[in-house]
């Protein structure tokens, strides 16, 4: 009996999270959601294991702060592309949901891909829906603590990988695997290894659903950019209801039913466990589990596939879908123009950086007949993935001329090549400060060359 | 899936309880750690673009530990991390404990 002051308060405020136990299954979208996970997780895993002119072909080396993308090299000044590649992605997924609904979810999305490999692994190792029910639901056994501890260790094993590999991207990954090997990896990368991992584990294995449910403020915000003509995963209501158990040889017409055999398959399937046929619920990720559940058991009912299928909104009211409509123009050109635009950009990138800096111990030197003459140092950055030479000049005062020690100076690829140079004026120009500009410029080809604009000083 | 004359509603041992819900708790860390990690990603992401941590080397100022560039990242990493799940915590709190119409008795 409760005590009466407690009468009115809640049980509790905390409603303790039942799991979920997705059914597995097998159908169209299901086989395209395999294909999709097997592409990303295999570029993934394998691209830092690409090599590529002699180096890792993608490598986003913190260390040396220098990006490498197949044969592209970026530096800390080439932030702007990567803000302009994330413009590029937040318009993709504008684009993509309008056209077709949460796409990213349900074939894309990290958190849905990874989710998809520790689930097999659970299944492979629990056995099914009704198995792993069962087994949760059993008393701790031999049996129970083997199946279990060998999940956790598969999925420890698979996350830890997952975090080596992530590391990877970020110092070469070769040189890490070495380090692993003998156990002499650094505290950072370890650090981060185990990090990454955890958050694997915890995500993909533990977190799953609640992920998308209460986390991701894209589950949030996609339903701003629907509209009528969108692509959604819909229950057809007014072909399904009224729902209700039937034998296979029964006439549903007679008996007043709709095509809803209200199996419940495409709950069962459903890994956030919606109901589709309660209609369009932010819960659902678009992953197409209850169209394959559902017409799977069209095919075995005899009825047309489609109850529950890729269909919008219009359309389940009757009209027709427009693919191309104005949101649909403004965003695919967007997208064009920015995609064009930074392709052209990064062609055209100069792959020389030039830095001037005053040397700080002195303001000038006079020299005999009247030179006056600045020191600065320059600094070369070779962008590029060959070697270059590199010629300097001076302009912006009379006879101004410049002297770094060789005519030539040979920059590696990559490489920031440090030099002082002495810039020297035949007389003391009036007036004290000038400006004047700095040239490096390469004899192999035309489009590398900087220039700096440089304080030179006179008495 | 197995569909016979009559199609059992439901192979499973019973019907599963399909009301899913995180405790309270956890949908307050999740919703306060989430969005701070993102925005503390970003935040890294643009400070580390401008600034070199092994610029700390220079000279002798102080946070010499610092130097090192992927402690640098590291710690510049969880000091954003924590200063922006400060500010959604915040944001929880004030919602939270804002008063709404209705709430109150009227006075």
């Amino acid at each position: 009996m409760n005590p009466p002051a407690a009468k009115d308060a809640p049980a509790s405020f905390y409603e303790a999270h039942k799991k979920i136990y997705p059914r597995e299954i097998d159908g169209r979208f299901q086989r395209l959601r395999n294909l999709a996970v097997w592409v990303l997780l295999g570029l993934y895993y394998l691209l830092p294991w690409v090599p590529w002119d002699g180096r890792q072909s993608v490598l986003f080396d913190l260390p040396a702060r220098k990006f490498y993308v197949f044969g592209l090299v970026f530096w800390p000044q080439d932030f702007f592309y990567l803000t302009w590649l994330l413009v590029i992605l937040g318009l993709s997924l504008f684009f993509f949901t309008a056209l077709a609904g949460r796409l990213w979810c349900g074939y894309a999305c990290p958190q849905t891909v990874w989710t998809d490999v520790f689930m097999s692994i659970e299944r492979r190792i629990e056995g099914d829906r009704n198995r792993r029910l069962k087994l949760d639901r059993g008393p701790w056994t031999g049996e129970k603590i083997l199946r279990k501890g060998s999940k956790h260790l598969a999925w420890a094993l698979l996350a830890l990988w997952t975090g080596f590999t992530f590391v990877g991207f970020f110092t070469p990954i070769q040189e890490l695997a070495a380090k692993v090997v003998s156990l002499s990896t650094g505290p950072w990368e370890t650090f981060w290894v185990l990090f990454y991992s955890f958050a694997t584990w915890g995500n993909a294995g533990l977190m799953r659903e609640q992920v998308c449910k209460y986390m991701c403020p894209y589950a949030r915000f996609q339903s701003a950019m629907f509209d009528q003509d969108t692509l959604i995963i819909a229950y057809d209501t007014g072909r399904g209801e009224p729902r209700g158990a039937r034998a296979r040889t029964a006439d549903r017409k007679s008996r007043g039913l709709g095509d809803c055999i209200d199996c419940k398959a495409c709950v069962q399937v459903c890994p956030t466990g919606i109901d589709i046929r309660e209609g369009l619920q932010y819960e659902c990720i678009a992953c197409a589990a209850c169209i394959d559940a559902c017409d799977a058991v069209m095919d075995k009912m005899n009825y047309p596939r489609g109850l529950v299928r890729y269909t919008s909104q219009k359309s389940l009211e009757g009209g027709g879908t427009t693919v191309v409509r104005p949101r649909m123009i403004v965003y695919g050109g967007l997208l064009a123009l920015l995609v064009i635009g930074f392709i052209v950009s990064i062609s055209m990138r100069t792959p020389v950086g030039l830095d001037v800096m005053r040397d700080r111990n002195a303001l000038y030197r006079k020299l005999p007949d009247g030179v006056i003459e600045n020191v600065y140092l320059l600094r070369i950055l070779n962008k590029d993935t060959a070697t270059h030479r590199y010629v300097l000049t001076a302009a912006g005062l009379p006879g101004i001329e410049i002297d770094a020690g060789m005519t030539e100076h040979v920059v590696g690829p990559g490489e920031v090549y440090s030099v002082a140079a002495r810039v020297r004026v035949p007389a003391a120009p009036a007036g004290g400060s000038h400006e004047i500009e700095i040239h490096a410029a390469s004899p192999d080809a035309p489009r590398l060359k900087a220039s700096r604009t440089a304080r030179f000083l006179g008495p | 899936m197995r569909v016979d004359d009559e199609p059992a509603p439901e192979e499973g041992p019973e019907e599963e309880p399909r009301q899913v819900a995180w405790s309270q708790l956890a949908q307050d860390t999740a919703v306060t750690l989430w969005p701070s990690f993102l925005a503390a990603s970003v935040a890294t992401m643009f400070f580390f673009a401008f600034f070199d941590p092994s610029l700390f080397g220079e000279g002798a100022v102080p946070p010499r530990w610092l130097a090192h560039r992927m402690a640098g990242y590291a710690v510049g990493f969880f000091f954003f991390w924590a200063i922006c799940t400060l500010s959604s915590a915040l944001t929880l709190y004030l919602v939270r404990t804002a008063s709404r119409p209705g709430t109150h008795p009227r006075r």
